[in-house]
């Protein structure tokens, strides 16, 4: 019985049916199962699954914002009984993101926070045009493990040493992992400035994270 | 009314009637739904002289920089904007005109890496390959314009553009669309274009370049790009007053919402430069209505479904245009990269884009080739002969000469096929060998004959060399940019 529901909660995030995973939600928690088996063994699955297949150029970024909006909605249903539970999901990192001091370009930073919190992280954007110390404060008090920093111009990714040397005089480093994105960053550019990796888009993005974080890699 | 124009002596092209993808009765909606978006949606501007002058001029401000331009503000605009505008070689003499169904080709800048043809090797761009690049560009009969080509990794990234400009001037005689990040090298860059061109009036009377600005987005214009603007209109200089809109994430997935609303912010930055200095020429987007691919999340430069709508609407204004084309998605100069140009190229063309750039580039604009941009130099001229007009006349209809060889006559020996025979298109790279010939030469790939062009070029052409007081001034420049410290950068 249990893997029969698993299996329909798996399948409701991949087709991207909100209704479904709700109703099937809703199911769940009138049968007693635990809210936490249900999003761990049901509903992430079936995300890890549609995250694969979008990293394998299968699946369009929308399949995954339907597949992570029927999640969210599943996991708002289950949420009030996980907390009169004390059961807490686990998260597989805090990561804080934005785009560097004088660069408002953000696309692709956006597209690194919602595959990153559709991996399983939890994710603060901090938006554009972010000061450094606005990057170390919000990594504290989020208690993050991993700050992103994106910059889209040759002039302002001096912006992303700029981050490393505050997480540094701060002493969070070489705790809080620092990753580096925009199209004039490159892996030497990271080694370049002390950061922990780099990545050309939002797929390989989650994957440094999780090396970074030293999670498992995913399996659907 | 005041008008600013200096008088300016076009440069026609040959050749037949455009194609138009849009209609007028499309291209008046979409005028109306840019119109509609500006009065009720508005665009943000991160500078506040120029919500002050649109305020002054009679638009509406919210909050923060949100300013609402009123229909009528962007009709007076239109109606003051030139229609057209020249620019010219080193030296003077007018080179290409952008105006009417006229199309120029050229390469495109800041590319990061290159694709070194020598050792097939990806890397990072350096300044030899600019001059590299520039050399070419020179060289290329086909290729109307210069840009930077490669952003140099090899310099100081806060010099960079300082660079590519001097490179610029001194490897071609060509104009120039120049591309540079913030205002004090802008500055530079016109100083120096100034110095080639013989003073501030000489430049603005006779422009040898053109200058690019980068909006980040339709409705949302960045600092330094309406510095750049309100500077240029001050002067006269002709401004390219480019926002992008990516379908999908920064407007509408459907081509007509992303068209319209990347056209408001076209249309703000018109009315602000009329508003500086009337009759001052704008230069506006000759592309644009592309989406985001959204499995790879990587912005296409050869998407097909918008091409030629942003052309038919910059017809529709009158105005003269910076359109896209020559650009790959490929990886390598392969078979996707020669058909992505050449498509890209010929709709372009048809659709009379003036200023098109972006020959050359691959990988979704982030490695530049050298080989591709004497790829596209080919396609360029092959299509300006598919484009040309054709003369029906007594002399081509040859209806004496056709009766006096009679039905079974050879036209071989003919003093008209002799006198006439060269005015067709003989190719430089496109092979057309009988099989044992082309074996006999070598069984050579296209790639394989741009390279060995491309190689002779480069030890061959020798650029006309800038006089010596220019290329005092532009080093002098240059030197007192690099002692200049630097503040923050300002978004």
């Amino acid at each position: 019985m249990g893997d029969e529901i698993f299996a329909a909660m798996r399948q409701s995030v991949i087709d991207g049916d909100a209704a479904a995973a709700a109703a099937l939600a809703e199911s769940a928690l009138a049968d007693g199962v635990p809210p936490l088996d249900a999003i761990e063994q049901g509903f992430v699955p079936g995300l890890s699954y549609v995250g694969e297949q979008f990293g394998l150029g299968e699946l369009f970024l929308p399949d995954m914002m339907l597949a992570a909006r029927a999640m969210q909605k599943a996991i708002a249903i289950l949420e009030p009984e996980m907390v009169r539970q004390n059961a807490t999901r686990h998260v597989v990192g805090r990561v804080v993101i934005g785009t560097v001091k004088g660069d408002i370009h953000e696309i692709g930073k956006n597209l690194v926070g919602m595959m990153l919190s559709t991996s399983g992280f939890e994710v603060h954007d901090l938006g554009v045009d972010v000061a450094p110390d606005r990057f170390v404060d919000a990594a504290r008090e989020h208690n993050a493990d991993l700050i992103g920093v994106s910059a889209l111009l040759t002039t302002t990714m001096a912006g992303q040493r700029t981050v490393v040397e505050a997480l540094e005089a701060a002493g969070m480093r070489p705790r809080v992992k620092v990753i580096v994105g925009g199209a004039p960053a490159s892996s030497s550019w990271a080694s370049e400035i002390g950061a922990d990796g780099y990545s050309e888009d939002a797929i390989g993005a989650v994957a440094l994270a999780r090396k970074l974080l030293g999670a498992e890699t995913a399996s659907a | 009314m005041v008008y600013y124009a200096p008088k300016q002596v076009p440069v026609h092209q040959a050749r037949s009637p455009r194609y138009d993808r849009l209609t007028p009765a499309d291209c008046a909606r979409l005028h109306d739904a840019s119109l509609a978006i500006l009065e009720r949606t508005g665009v943000r501007l991160h500078d506040d002289e120029a919500v002050e002058r649109l305020h002054g001029a009679g638009a509406r401000v919210g909050d923060e920089g949100r300013v609402f331009v009123p229909g009528s503000l962007v009709e007076w605009a239109l109606s003051v904007a030139p229609r057209s505008v020249t620019l010219h070689r080193r030296g003077g003499e007018p080179a290409i005109t952008l105006e009417g169904d006229n199309a120029w080709f050229g390469p495109g800048s800041d590319c990061l890496h290159v694709l070194d043809h020598r050792t097939g090797q990806r890397r990072a761009a350096t300044l030899a390959d600019a001059r590299d690049g520039l050399t070419l560009v020179d060289a290329l009969p086909n290729m109307g314009f210069g840009m930077s080509m490669f952003l140099p990794s090899d310099v100081d990234p806060a010099m960079a553009d300082r660079h590519q400009m001097a490179i610029m001037l001194e490897r071609t005689t060509k104009p120039l669309v120049v591309v540079t990040y913030d205002v004090d090298a802008m500055r530079d860059a016109i100083e120096m274009a100034e110095a080639v061109a013989g003073g501030a009036d000489a430049l603005r009377e006779r422009p040898t370049i053109a200058l690019y600005i980068n909006v980040t987005r339709g409705l949302v214009h960045n600092g330094d790009s309406l510095r750049k603007l309100l500077i240029l209109a001050e002067r006269g200089l002709p401004a390219l007053w480019i926002p992008v809109t990516s379908g999908g994430t920064t407007g509408p997935v459907t081509m007509a919402g992303n068209v319209a609303l990347n056209n408001a912010g076209v249309l703000v930055g018109i009315v602000l430069a009329q508003l500086v200095r009337e009759g001052t020429p704008v230069v506006v987007p000759g592309f644009g209505g592309d989406a985001l691919d959204l499995r790879t999340m990587v912005d296409p430069y050869a998407e097909p479904d918008h091409r030629g709508m942003v052309p038919s609407l910059a017809h529709h204004y009158g105005l003269p245009m910076f359109s896209l084309a020559g650009g790959s998605d490929s990886k390598t100069v392969d078979q996707q990269a020669a058909t992505e140009a050449a498509l890209t190229m010929l709709v372009d063309a048809l659709a009379g884009g003036h200023l098109i750039h972006d020959s050359g580039y691959l990988e979704s604009g982030l490695t530049g080739s050298l080989v591709q941009l004497a790829i596209c130099d080919e396609i360029a001229a092959w299509i300006r002969a598919a484009i040309g007009p054709v003369e029906i006349s007594d002399e081509t209809l040859a209806l004496d000469l056709i009766d006096r060889l009679g039905p079974d006559g050879s036209f071989l020996e003919t003093d008209h096929t002799i006198a006439h025979y060269r005015e067709r298109w003989y190719p430089l790279l496109i092979d057309r060998l009988s099989h044992s010939a082309w074996q006999a030469r070598g069984a050579t790939t296209l790639a394989e004959r741009a390279a060995a062009r491309v190689d002779r070029i480069l030890a061959d052409h020798r650029p006309q060399p800038l006089p010596e007081d220019a290329t005092r001034a532009i080093a002098e420049i240059l030197e007192r940019a690099a002692g200049t410290p630097r503040s923050a950068p300002q978004p």
